[in-house]
């Protein structure tokens, strides 16, 4: 009809054009404000809003932020709470992802991953009526905003029962699997070095050196949690070099490294989830943490109003945070002694007797 | 120093060759586009669809071959739009290659979100294209050089002889010729009666190709599955070794090669143990030597003239 209108106006038309043009946006404008503006304060009023940013590895890494946004969901189905997730595409992007989520009046705001810890702060510090929760971030409690909370694990002590198994195979039971030779050395591909993955290597190594003090340990750090072909080229460097056994703590870049394993015709270790599905002949288990359990039981104290911040959780062994994962079809060629070890390791974790340590410098580990 | 020098063994070299093959692919891919006067920065995101496409074909159909004509097809098709920007809207060659680049990383996900169900990782494929390495009869039993060129893996084979082929095509056939021309005197060609704006489009064509070949390796080839973001910048590396191979295929090949070279010894450093440094100082040590080498040879190479410029036949004079 407008442009009807506007073909019969020959002289100054198409000044004409541009006004209904801008007139046409502006109303369009309006409209979109008025309808986001409504459902915003609908969605408000009916659901809790329970939301998590991830950091760049993003959602489908299989392990780490999935692992936390199924926490999540488990909160969806039990509580009926609302659900949002963003993923941060690069750095920059996490004060503002975190921040909006308090716009859009989130109880609680999960920060995923330990590089995202100044700005979970800072979003904090912003707004003070949001609870922030951030995997793998440790506070300050001095220091802390009281709307903060820090959810650490204890990886060293799945790291420790890992280092038991892989220090026990490579050597003394070194007949137990025809992928194993009598180099007696297990390797380390690390993505980046930061503190969560320093305890795994840490607890790692000190469970081989516990039961295999003659073990060579080598690491190899390939700053990346994205890229397969590097996590492939450091494990075949520690295969060539006479490793057996490779624990990867490097993400996706791990991928390679279970690629290696089979062309090799040697094994690996899994991280952070049970990962023997993925390449079932080679990974004889996996270092686990319990993201899902974890980040469950925040959602459910931020429910029951118990939670508290300024402070930090640790979900270690005792509590069922960490673990190791089955064994699955390596499970009948596995010796029992070493199943026993595993079992008693946990139980004198559990009492205190054994303390895994959470830094290299701790277990004494020169890289 | 005894140490040391055991690092220089074969499986040094072997390393070398693994990690190079991709940016070999890539920077080679650069020569031939950049000669032709096109700015290609968008090799990173077509080398990412390469390896997208080619990983869900080879899910899909259980065939890494098919799966490698896909992601070739896909990176040729993704390589067309930046053709069709550059070349006919006459739009600015880096706009287009940065605009390319985030697509790609978009279109990648959200058509695995699409496919796959979910984002990050796809599953695993079930038969690689490592399972086709193939050992030459006879040639493979020369020491070094036998294992290293005669006992290797499809795609290796075809970088090998892409090198060859292409080196040959740019100096000694005509196509060569007018697409070297293309970057060195649009207007002397076209006068000639032959088309610029076809000449450009051939050569980013063909860098598509080679840049689908480099992310079928490391998808279907090198790896077993596809992850986001899995090039991690070896599209801009292989601009930088197409530079300091001063825009030659055999020069871009080298420095390549010297690139792959220093990664594979910094990992085999790393697993010596021989010198303790702080890893990101390994890691640092490949691109460190990239500037020095862009840095110390650039100044003797000299780009195509017509590098980046537009060419448009009604306003050139």
């Amino acid at each position: 009809m407008f442009l009807y209108y506007i073909n019969f106006n020959a002289k100054g038309g198409f000044k004409m054009k541009r006004k209904v043009i801008v007139a046409l946006l502006v109303s369009l404008l309006i409209i979109g404000f008025c309808f986001t503006f409504s459902c915003q304060k609908k969605s408000a009023q009916s659901k809790i809003i329970v939301a998590m940013a991830t950091d760049v590895g993003g959602l489908g890494d299989k392990s780490f932020n999935d692992g936390s946004y199924n926490g999540l969901l488990k909160a969806k189905e039990q509580f009926g709470v609302e659900v949002k997730v963003v993923e941060s595409k690069q750095a920059t992007d996490y004060v503002p992802n975190l921040s909006n989520f308090a716009k859009e009046n989130a109880k609680i705001v999960f920060a995923v991953g330990f590089l995202m810890q100044d700005a979970m702060m800072e979003a904090a510090k912003n707004n003070p009526n949001t609870y922030y929760a951030g995997v793998d971030i440790g506070v300050d409690p001095a220091t802390a905003p009281s709307n903060v909370l820090g959810i650490l694990f204890k990886e060293q002590e799945a790291g420790y029962l890992a280092g038991i198994v892989a220090g026990l195979l490579t050597s003394k039971y070194s007949d137990a699997l025809p992928g194993l030779n009598k180099d007696n050395k297990v390797g380390i591909v690390l993505g980046m070095d930061i503190p969560p993955v320093e305890r795994y290597q840490a607890g790692f190594y000190a469970g081989v050196k516990a039961v295999n003090p003659a073990c060579e340990v080598i690491t190899i750090v390939t700053n990346v949690f994205n890229d397969p072909a590097k996590g492939k080229e450091a494990a075949l460097a520690l295969y060539e070099k006479g490793c057996d056994i490779v624990f990867h703590i490097a993400g996706l870049t791990g991928n390679g490294v279970f690629d290696a394993a089979k062309e090799k015709g040697k094994y690996a270790f899994g991280v952070d989830v049970d990962q023997n599905y993925l390449n079932p002949d080679v990974i004889i288990t996996s270092a686990e943490k319990k993201l899902t359990e974890a980040t469950f039981l925040v959602v459910k104290s931020v429910l029951d109003g118990t939670f508290q911040g300024g402070t930090n959780v640790t979900y270690g062994l005792k509590e069922g945070g960490v673990g190791i994962s089955d064994f699955h079809n390596f499970n009948d060629k596995i010796p029992q002694e070493i199943k026993d070890a595993i079992a008693k390791a946990i139980e004198d974790i559990n009492n205190g007797v054994i303390i895994a340590p959470a830094t290299r410098v701790e277990a004494g580990y020169q890289m | 120093m005894k140490e040391f020098l055991a690092l220089f063994n074969i499986d040094l070299l072997t390393g070398t060759i693994r990690l190079s093959i991709p940016i070999i692919l890539a920077s080679i891919g650069a020569t031939i586009c950049e000669r032709s006067g096109i700015v290609n920065i968008a090799m990173e995101g077509v080398m990412i669809v390469g390896a997208f496409f080619s990983t869900i074909f080879t899910l899909a159909t259980n065939n890494p071959w098919l799966g490698l004509i896909a992601g070739v097809t896909f990176a040729m098709l993704f390589s067309l739009i930046h053709a069709v920007a550059s070349v006919s809207l006459h739009l600015d060659h880096v706009v287009s290659g940065a605009v390319l680049n985030i697509i790609a990383l978009g279109l990648t996900r959200y058509l695995m979100i699409l496919i796959i169900g979910h984002p990050g990782t796809t599953d695993l494929i079930k038969t690689s294209l490592q399972q086709y390495k193939y050992a030459i009869p006879v040639l493979s039993k020369i020491p070094i050089l036998g294992p290293l060129f005669f006992n290797q893996t499809p795609i290796i084979y075809i970088t090998f002889i892409l090198v060859i082929v292409i080196t040959i095509m740019m100096n000694k056939t005509k196509l060569g010729l007018h697409i070297k021309a293309a970057g060195e005197h649009p207007l002397a060609l076209e006068t000639l009666g032959i088309s610029v704006a076809k000449m450009r489009y051939i050569a980013v064509i063909m860098s598509g190709f080679l840049c689908g070949l480099a992310g079928s390796y490391l998808a279907i080839e090198n790896g077993t599955s596809f992850t986001e973001g899995m090039t991690n910048g070896r599209g801009f590396i292989a601009i930088a070794a197409n530079i300091s191979g001063g825009w030659t295929p055999i020069g871009a090949f080298l420095s390549s090669l010297l690139f792959g070279f220093a990664d594979s010894l910094q990992f085999k450093l790393q697993a010596s143990k021989i010198i303790s440094l702080p890893s990101e100082v390994f890691t640092m040590f490949p691109y460190i030597l990239t500037i020095i080498l862009v840095a110390g040879f650039v100044r003797k190479s000299r780009p195509p003239k017509a590098l980046g410029v537009d060419f448009m036949i009604e306003k050139s004079n």
